[in-house]
This record gives structure tokens, sequence and C-alpha cells, in this order.
């Protein structure tokens, strides 16, 4: 029996819990009972709750604990006896064993995983058994203690929403959990790379070449500059050189200059570039803008001009981030009073002089903010520049070049068949802390101008 | 205090409004208006150029994806398999009699037959499984001699649609003449999952990979989203805890997705040891990413839902938990069904979280369960682009336009729904 | 009505014939007919929302900015007419300033907001000239004892009183002949508004001064000549004195004698 067939019978389970503690507390009404407390949906409720909930917890604990169980029983047999002693080979085997459980048809390497497998066959289907087989009690125990405390007087409303309450709470925690977990794995992973490399190396090292090789427990190219170089080239500089003056000007023209109807068009079609996945537009970056770059380099004499240029990968991503700067602008220019606009005009200014003299400069606390939180997507766009921006850690200005950035770097570290120990894995870990940090302070720091600009014009 | 008036103002009163100086001023000033109305101009034109081109490209090159080209073999199956009577094409005998018959055998012969010594070169590697699809969707035909259309190579393929190498188009031209080719629609690429030929890959192996994974996101990240926006707005009291909770929501929802992909990594495959490749993990991972997007849009639609509703609730004796779930969010679903359509949409479209979780697995079938290894459309896409056999450019941008069909529909109803309800009150 | 405004004086600055504003389909001015000479200074009067405010941005074409706003009728700034296609409205917003309700400094400083009008129009070919202006503006407005030490601090960090100061001192840097006022006081305590009344008093003559108000007495105090507009249409016009001892409409010794508005 799979968990989702179980599930799906506890789910079952319950309702038909719902219909006969509903239907006993409605017999109390109909025999006249003068005080019933509680509709008898809620009792309903309140019996199926007992029936469902604790079951389905005692589930979701046992998944995770019964492979656990499982090895436990596997590496008890005879056979087990006969693996390997070396923790990491052994290790390897029963992974694959158990893998080769769950899916015959899979190609192994290790023959004594063929072996193994039939034993996590039987245990795991032992385990998940005797799972189901309690959750089955969890959840007739359950039913049937709520069910015997159906009375006229029982406050099954105010015990439902106690619950829906401590629901609501939790769902809340998730966020805080959720942070908590990225915040814990990076830490944790980033603290045992700082073992193989001194952080001083990888935050101002100049070279970045990672190999597996330790020496002296130290590994050795784990110089992060060049690609925090190509991330504030591609991302802050060339990005945002197409994306703050096109989106600054649509933003202008069409809260400014355009009729409405224009506008009612135009909003719509710039928003659907915000839309447009990000893997399309390295497909698009790699497909067609980096040889067109390339072919219009070499033809003004740049010989040397790499087909995974910083500019191609540069250029597609400030198209992107168009309408982001340009909705930021757009509320920001929205944010400056009337008055002031108009007191610019009285005074025979031009509309263009009052958007450049007065609108931009009084907008322009919203607009940097905007270029911030801007930047810090940018910075942590991946697909792009995975796809057009190449893997050479070059430290050049020269936009025709190949530039690796941050986020290139952690796929490139991450995929492949490195193990979590190797200090390649757990530099994409550091490289991770270093992006979540960068980015969480341009957050911050531009909401807070954001924030404080909207003050003042409050 | 005009008494202390400098008589020099007085003096150079009245500007010469008329005077050429000032004439020859305003000209350039009208001009610069203008020009910088014109820059707004094209700075809108710029961005939806370039989104235009983007759709062109991708159109032009991805609409030959969805057509295959295809040759004729002319089989002899009771020639070559010996005679199959009709009952054992019945019942549970079928799938035996199929399992024993050499389809590659007899696709080389019949080859070879037909096309010559070097005959193979005029079809795709894989067309054989063509051939026998072909056979198991209509086992009648083993009983007699059939005209079959199975898929050329690629550079024949590409020879019919745009140009290939010289021996191609030649052989192209030989085919064309003796009408054994012709292009039809390529029924496999929507049905057919990854391969190695170009020829015979397809999308719905990815499609559902995404499928599970959006809809174990949605069951995660909706109720999960409603229920902390519901307490957030409604229910929580003002304290340190609470801004907690808003600063993790605010900070997640600004956290650039590859670093969802490491948390993945590291705490559902490494951590809890959940299986690698999975539509599970992949759901996980993006509900993470899409709940505060959801939480965010629903808290504004909740917030937007006027007091005066919660008044006249409590006004009739309904209990807080009674209020907001039978008048307050009801009237807050338009608004949150947006935001979840949006935030799905983002996930769809999603590919570097799930790159490190490994959904990039090469599987030639469609997963059939959350823990199958899967794939999804965005990293298919993804694998695609980079192949080296230039058969893929076009299947790659026949699988952007998948996706971007699925993508703006889905933001267009969005769009739909915040138009048609936005102003209720 | 019509016989005390058809009273052409030659001295006459501006003169509206027959003005009448929609917005969209409503009409908002009902065939106004004015005249504004150099010497006097006119209040506008009336209720909230009888166009007084409405018929004066029309003396500026600030209606221009509401796209939905159209004007008919005859409105002449020195025998020109200023919705005609050789007037030029930047020019004419130069020539005919306005101070608003709030007011509003731009972002700037003191010295920035008051040389905008300058640099914008190339009144000052050199720096010497523009601090020359921007003195003169701001000891005209009253405002130049107050800010000569701190003029690079920026203007909204000033009080409401010297900010509307400021915004008058900024329509004057442009040397315009007509200065329109949109209940300048409204926002402003009674001593920031005293000081407001009495600098009318002394640019009056200087410049042709156009005051809407909703306060009688504050129209009592500053002004020559007075109209009442009610409903769109201007009810009367005439001295000051007239209007409020005896008033010839009906609906005007209403609006006087506090009955409505």
């Amino acid at each position: 029996m799979t968990t989702t067939a179980i599930f799906f019978l506890i789910a079952g389970l319950g309702l038909i819990t719902w219909v006969f503690a509903r239907a006993r507390a409605g017999r109390f009404i109909q025999s006249g009972v003068a005080s019933v407390h509680s509709l008898p949906s809620y009792h309903g409720w309140y019996a199926a709750m007992w029936a469902v909930v604790p079951a389905v917890l005692f589930l979701l604990v046992w998944s995770t604990v019964a492979p656990a169980l499982g090895s436990y029983q596997v590496l008890e047999s005879p056979l087990a006896a006969q693996l390997p002693t070396d923790a990491f080979e052994r290790a390897a085997i029963l992974s694959e064993a158990r893998a080769l459980s769950r899916n015959p048809d899979l190609k192994v390497f290790n023959d004594a995983a063929v072996q193994l497998a039939p034993l996590y066959s039987a245990a795991d289907s032992r385990y998940a058994m005797i799972g189901a087989l309690a959750a089955f009690l969890l959840c007739f125990a359950g039913g049937a203690f709520a069910f015997t405390r159906i009375r006229p007087d029982f406050r099954a409303r105010t015990q439902v929403e106690r619950t829906v309450m401590l629901g609501l709470l939790l769902a809340s925690l998730i966020a805080i959990l959720a942070t908590l977990g990225i915040v814990a794995s990076l830490i944790f992973e980033t603290v045992r790379f700082f073992n193989l490399v001194s952080p001083f190396e990888f935050l101002f090292g100049l070279q970045w070449n990672p190999s597996d090789k330790i020496v002296d427990g130290q590994a050795t190219g784990f110089g992060a500059v060049p690609l925090f170089w190509g991330t504030v080239f591609i991302g802050a500089i060339i990005a945002m050189l197409v994306a703050i003056p096109l989106g600054l000007m649509s933003a202008v023209y069409l809260t400014q200059y355009a009729s409405a109807n224009v506008r009612k068009w135009m909003k719509p079609i710039l928003e659907i570039l915000a839309g447009v996945p990000t893997v399309v537009y390295g497909y698009f970056a790699a497909l067609t803008v980096a040889p067109a770059l390339r072919s219009f380099a070499v033809s003004i004499g740049i010989t040397d001009a790499s087909s995974e240029s910083a500019l191609a990968a540069g250029l597609v991503m400030g198209v992107m981030i168009i309408p982001f700067v340009s909705s930021m602008a757009d509320d920001s220019i929205a944010a400056v009073p009337g008055s002031m606009r108009d007191g610019s005009l009285a005074m025979g200014a031009t509309k263009s002089e009052t958007i450049k003299q007065v609108l931009i400069p009084a907008a322009l606390p919203g607009v940097v903010g905007g270029v911030l939180l801007a930047v810090s997507r940018a910075i942590g766009e991946t697909m792009i520049v995975v796809m057009a921006a190449g893997l050479a850690a070059n430290l050049t200005a020269n936009p025709f070049a190949s530039v690796t950035t941050v986020t290139t770097q952690i796929v490139q570290l991450l995929t492949g068949d490195t193990d979590f120990n190797s200090p390649m894995t757990l530099a994409a870990f550091a490289l991770g802390l270093t992006l979540f940090v960068v980015t969480l302070l341009l957050n911050i720091v531009a909401l807070q101008i954001v924030k404080k600009y909207r003050e003042a014009y409050d | 205090m005009s008494a202390s008036n400098p008589p020099a103002a007085t003096a150079s009163r009245k500007t010469d409004w008329m005077g050429d100086a000032m004439q020859r001023r305003i000209a350039r000033r009208y001009a610069a208006e203008r020009r910088f109305k014109f820059f707004g101009l094209a700075a809108v034109a710029i961005s939806s150029l370039f989104l235009a081109f983007l759709l062109v490209v991708m159109v032009g090159n991805g609409a030959k994806g969805f057509i295959t080209t295809e040759a004729t073999l002319t089989v002899d199956l009771p020639a070559a398999t010996g005679s199959i009577s009709p009952d054992q094409l019945t019942g549970p005998r079928l799938s035996a009699t199929m399992a024993s018959i050499d389809v590659r055998r007899i696709f080389d012969q019949a080859v070879q037959a037909q096309y010559g010594k070097d005959g193979a070169r005029y079809f795709a590697t894989t067309a054989w499984t063509a051939l026998r699809d072909q056979l198991i969707d209509n086992p009648n035909l083993v009983m007699g001699k059939t005209r079959f259309w199975l898929p050329t190579s690629s550079d024949i393929d590409r020879a019919a649609k745009d140009r290939s190498t010289p021996e191609a188009e030649a052989d192209y031209a030989v085919l064309t003449q003796k009408g054994d080719v012709r292009q039809s629609f390529n029924m496999q690429f929507l049905t057919g999952s990854d391969g190695t030929d170009p020829a015979r890959v397809g999308i719905w192996g990815a499609l559902k990979g995404s499928l599970i994974t959006m809809v174990v996101t949605l069951f995660l990240a909706f109720p999960v989203g409603v229920l902390a926006a519901v307490y957030l707005e409604e229910y929580a009291p003002k304290n340190r805890f609470t801004d907690l909770i808003e600063v993790s929501i605010n900070n997640l929802a600004a956290v650039p997705s590859i670093i969802f992909g490491l948390l993945g990594l590291a705490v559902f495959l490494q951590f809890l040891s959940m299986p690698r490749s999975a539509a599970l993990v992949g759901g996980l991972t993006l509900a993470l990413m899409t709940m505060p997007v959801i939480v965010i849009a629903a808290r504004n639609a909740i917030k937007a839902v006027p007091p005066s509703i919660r008044e006249a609730a409590m006004g009739v004796g309904a209990s807080p938990v009674q209020v907001v779930f039978h008048h307050v969010l009801p009237l807050a679903i338009p608004g949150i069904m947006t935001g979840t359509i949006i935030g799905m949409a983002r996930a769809l479209g999603e590919t570097a979280p799930l790159l490190m979780i490994g959904m990039r697995a090469f599987t030639t079938t469609p997963p059939d369960g959350l823990t199958d290894p899967a794939t999804v459309l965005p990293v298919q896409i993804f694998l695609w682009s980079d192949e080296v056999n230039r058969g893929f450019v076009e299947k790659t941008s026949a699988a952007i336009i998948v996706l971007l069909v699925f993508l703006l529909s889905m933001n267009a109803i969005a769009v739909y729904l915040r138009n048609r309800f936005e102003t209720r009150w | 009505m019509l016989d005390n405004t058809a009273t052409t004086s030659t001295k006459s600055k501006m003169s509206a014939r027959d003005v009448k504003v929609f917005y969209g389909e409503k009409q908002a001015i009902k065939g106004v007919s004015i005249d504004i000479d150099m010497d006097n200074v006119v209040a506008f009067i009336g209720p909230s929302g009888c166009g007084k405010s409405t018929f004066l941005r029309t003396l500026n074409r600030m209606n221009d900015t509401i796209p939905i706003a159209r004007v008919e009728g005859d409105i002449t700034l020195d025998g020109e007419n200023i919705y005609s296609s050789s007037m030029d409205v930047v020019q004419l917003r130069a020539r005919v300033g306005m101070v608003f309700q709030k007011p509003n400094p731009f972002p700037k400083s003191i010295y920035d907001n008051v040389a905008y009008g300058p640099r914008i129009h190339g009144l000052a070919p050199n720096k010497a000239e523009l601090d020359q202006i921007v003195e003169n503006s701001l000891v005209r407005a009253g405002l130049w004892n107050e800010v000569k030490d701190r003029l690079q601090d920026s203007g909204t960090a000033l009080s409401g009183g010297q900010q509307q100061r400021l915004c008058i001192a900024r329509a004057i840097a442009v040397d315009p002949e007509v200065i329109l006022m949109d209940e300048p006081c409204s926002a402003l305590d009674p001593i920031a508004t005293a000081k407001i009344e009495e600098l009318i008093h002394e640019l009056r003559g200087r410049y042709a001064i156009v005051i809407v108000t909703h306060n009688m007495q504050q129209a009592a105090r500053v002004s020559q000549k007075t109209a009442f507009f009610h409903l769109g249409t201007m009810v009367e016009y005439g001295d000051t004195s007239d209007i409020f001892t005896n008033p010839r409409e009906e609906r005007t010794r209403d609006y006087i004698t506090g009955r409505y508005g």
C-alpha cells in the first residue's frame, strides 16, 4: 500500500467520522435538549479532527523514521556483515541497494547492492505495514474518543476554533522556519568550507580555479574576487546601464506623455517582459544576442571577442529588469505631490523641464531604492548568466570578454557527481551565503530608503 | 520692506519676450522638449521591440519543432516475421506476440531493401521505435505489407525546412522527386519524452513533471500562504514575534531563487534524505518560494475588505473565526487567486533551484509519482539548449513556445481576475 | 450683471469675455467676463465649488494640464488672446505667475527655488545677475532677512508661512506682469497670513494681482475690487467697499451675511 493511498484512506475515515458525529449531535437538537452549545457541524469537525490529525502527524514522523529503521534491520542481517568496513564505501553500497529496491530497472555499480536490495524491500514494506496499522489505530482511537465527548453542552465550536487558531499560527511559523533553514544550512556548510579555505583567501583571493585537491588540510584555487567582479560587472553595471535609462524613460513616457489608451496597452506589454522565464532569456541571449554581439565586435576590430560575453548576458538581463525599474520609477513619480508639478508648470517650465528638474529629483530617493532592489535581483539571477556568460573567471572590464558570476559557479559546482563533503560543494554554499547576505543588505537599505521617501510626502 | 529695493531691479523690469534672442531660446526649449518626449517613446519602443523580437525568434525557430519530416518505408511484415495468426493478436497473447517481433531488425532489412545499403542515412536513428509504436497502436498491421511514414534523419529534416549539408539536400531532392517524403504535425513532440535523437524527443515527460511539481507546490503553498495571511492580517498581536514573522516573509520574497535550491539541497536531500530529482522535493522547494508571494497578495486582498463587513458579522454574533472564514475570506478570494496564479506562474518558469536539487534527470518515460526521477519544462529547455545536435535548436524553441503559452495564459487569467473584481468597493 | 463688467478700461491688463469651462460633459464656468487692471488687487470670493479657482486657472492656462478640461471664450493679456495659437503657453505662464493654495517649494535649496524660473527662461546671462535676481525677489517677498544666511538650505525646511513667501519670491523672480494667488493663506496660521497680506499690499501696482479667497475679511483687507462667484457664474463685480457694504445682488448679500457658503 502506498503512502498516498493511506493518506486518502485516512481522509475518507475522517469524512465518515464527520458525518456520524454530525448526525449524533443533530439528534440532540431534534430530541429537544434545551441548551446545545454548538451547531452539529462543529461536532462533526471536532471528531474528524481527532480522527485525522494525530494519524497524519504520526505518518509524517514515521515516514522520516522508517527508512532509518529499515537500514538498521538490513545492517543486522548476516549479508551485511560482509560489507566493506570503510564507512564511505559502505554508505555508497547501502544507498545504491535502497535505490535499487525502489526501482529495479536501475543500473548498479556494486554487486553487493543487488543482494541487499531484496532485504531492503522486505524491511521497508514491513515498516510501511507497521506504520499503516499504527496510523489506522490512531485514527480509530481518535475518532472514538471524540465521538464519546459529543454531548449537548460540549463546546465543540470553541475547541474547533482553538485548533484553527493554532493552525494559523503554525502556518505563519513556516516563514520563520524557512528563513532559519536557509541561514542555518548556508552558515553550517560555509563554516565547514572555511576549515578548508581561509575566509580571507575566499573573499580577497584573485585566483578562481576550484578543485577537490586538499594539500595540508587546505584547498586552493578558491579566490572569489573574479566571481564578485563578474557578478557586479554584469548585474550591477551592464544590466543597469540598460535597465535604468530604458526603465526610467518608459515610466516617464507612460505616466507623463502617453494617452490613457496607449498606457492601457503598453503597461501590460512591458509587464510581459517580467513574466518571461529566465531560462528563455538565457536561451535567447546564447542563441541570438551573443553571436550577434560577437560578429559586431569582430567587425569593429575586437578579434578576441568571446562568444559568451559579459555584454550579451548583461544586455539581456537589463531588458529583463526594465519592467521592474519602470514600475518602481512609476510609483516614485506618482508619489511626488501634483502641486510640485503644477508649481513648475505655472512658472512657465516645459513638461520635460518639469520632469528633469523637479519630478525626477523629487522622486530620486524612491528611484534609487528601486534601482537597489533591481540590482539585488540582477545579481541573484542565475539562468541568463549560466547560459550566456561563460565559466572563465576573468578579471576584465572588456565587455566582449567572458566573465563568470557567483550564481554561475554555484550551479557549476553543484552539478556533477561531487560528494557533499568536497570543498567544491561546500564552496557553493559559501558563495550562496555571500549572495544571500549581499542581497539581504541591498533589500534592507532599499526598503529603508523607499519607506523614508514615502513618509516624506505623506 | 519695498523701500529697501535696489533700483536696479526696477530698471531691468519687463523682459522682452518677443525679442529675437528670447524667441530662439523658446525654440530651443521646445526642441529639447520634443527630443525628451522622443527618448521616452524610444524607450517604450525599444522594450516592446525587444519582446517582439524575442517572440519572433522563438516562434520562427520553434514552429519547425512542431513539424516532422517523414519518409516512406514499405515493410512486408508477414515476410519478415513468418505468419502470425489473428488469434495471436487477441487478448492476453497480444503483448507476448508483439514482444517476439524484432522490430529493429525488420526495420533495418526494410530500409536496405527499399533504399539500398546506405539507406539508413535517410532515417532518424530511432525511427524504428516509431515503427514499433505504430505497430503497438494497430497490431493488425502485422498481418500485411504496409507503407509506413517514419521520421527522417535530422539532416534531411533540416534540408526540408531550411538548409542542410549538400549531401542531405541532394538526398532530400531525390526523396521529393519520388514522392517518398512528407511533412506532418509532430504528435510525438507533444506525447513523447526526452531522448538523444531530436527527431523523436517530446515534452510530455517534462510537462508532466512540471504539472506534478506544481500540484505539490500549490497544495503546500496555497493553504499555508492563505492561513499565514489570515493570521497576520486578522489575529496577530502587535509584538516582536509578529514582526519577526513579517520580516521573514518579506525577506523570503526577496531571496534569489537559487538560494532556495541550496536550501532544498542541504535540508531536503542531505538532512532529510528525500529522493533526488523527485517532483516532491521540487514542489517543496518551489512552495517555500511561492508562499511569500501568496502571503503578500492575500494580505492585500484581506486588507481591502472593508471593516464594515467585519463589524456587520460581529454584530450578528459571529465568532472571530466565523467572521473571517464566512465573510472576509470569500470576499478576498479573487485577490488571493490573482496572487496565487502569479506566484504559480513564476514557479512554473523557475529553473535554477530545481537544477540544485537534481531535477535534471534524463528520463525517457514520464514520471509516475511524487518520488520518481523527473524533470520540468524549464529545466528540459535548459538541457536541450546545451545539446550539440543542431536538431535540438527547434525543439528547444518549440518547448519555449509551450512554456510561454502556459505562462502567458496564466498571467492573462490573473490580469482578467484583477480587472474583473478589483473595483468592487 | 453685464453693466459692471463691461466697463472696459484702457488700463485693463487682462480681460475675459464670456469664458466657459467644461470638464468633460460638466460645465464648470458659465460665461464669465471680467477686466483686471494693474492698479487694483482683485479678489474672487464665493462658496467652495463655485468655480473661482477654476476660472483663475484659465488665466494662465493651467487648465491645459487637465486632459478633459475645455475652455471657450476670449481671454486677452495686453489685448492678445492667450488661447490663440500665436500665444506660447510657456511665455504666458512666465508673464502670468501663480501662487498655490498649499506652499509647494521644490525639494531644492532656497536659492535654487528662486533661481528656477530665471534659469529656465534664461533671464540672467551670468551668475552675478542671477544672484541679484534671487536677492531682489527674496527682498521683495520679505524673506531676505530671514534666509540670507542659509540660501543653500532646502526650501522644504522652512516654516509654512516662509514657504509660501518663498513661492511668491519664486513667482516674481521671472518678473511676471500678473500674479494669480489661489487661496494663498488657507494653509497658514494668522501671523503668517498677516505677513502675506502685508506683502500683497506692497506688491500692488507693480503687478496686477488676482487673489482667490474663501475668507471675506481677507478679501476686504487686501483687495480694491471684488468678484463674487456662485455656481459657475460671476454674480457681481465691483469695488470691494461697495460689494461688502452695499451689494446689488440678492445672492451676494446672502453670502456676505453668511446665509450660505
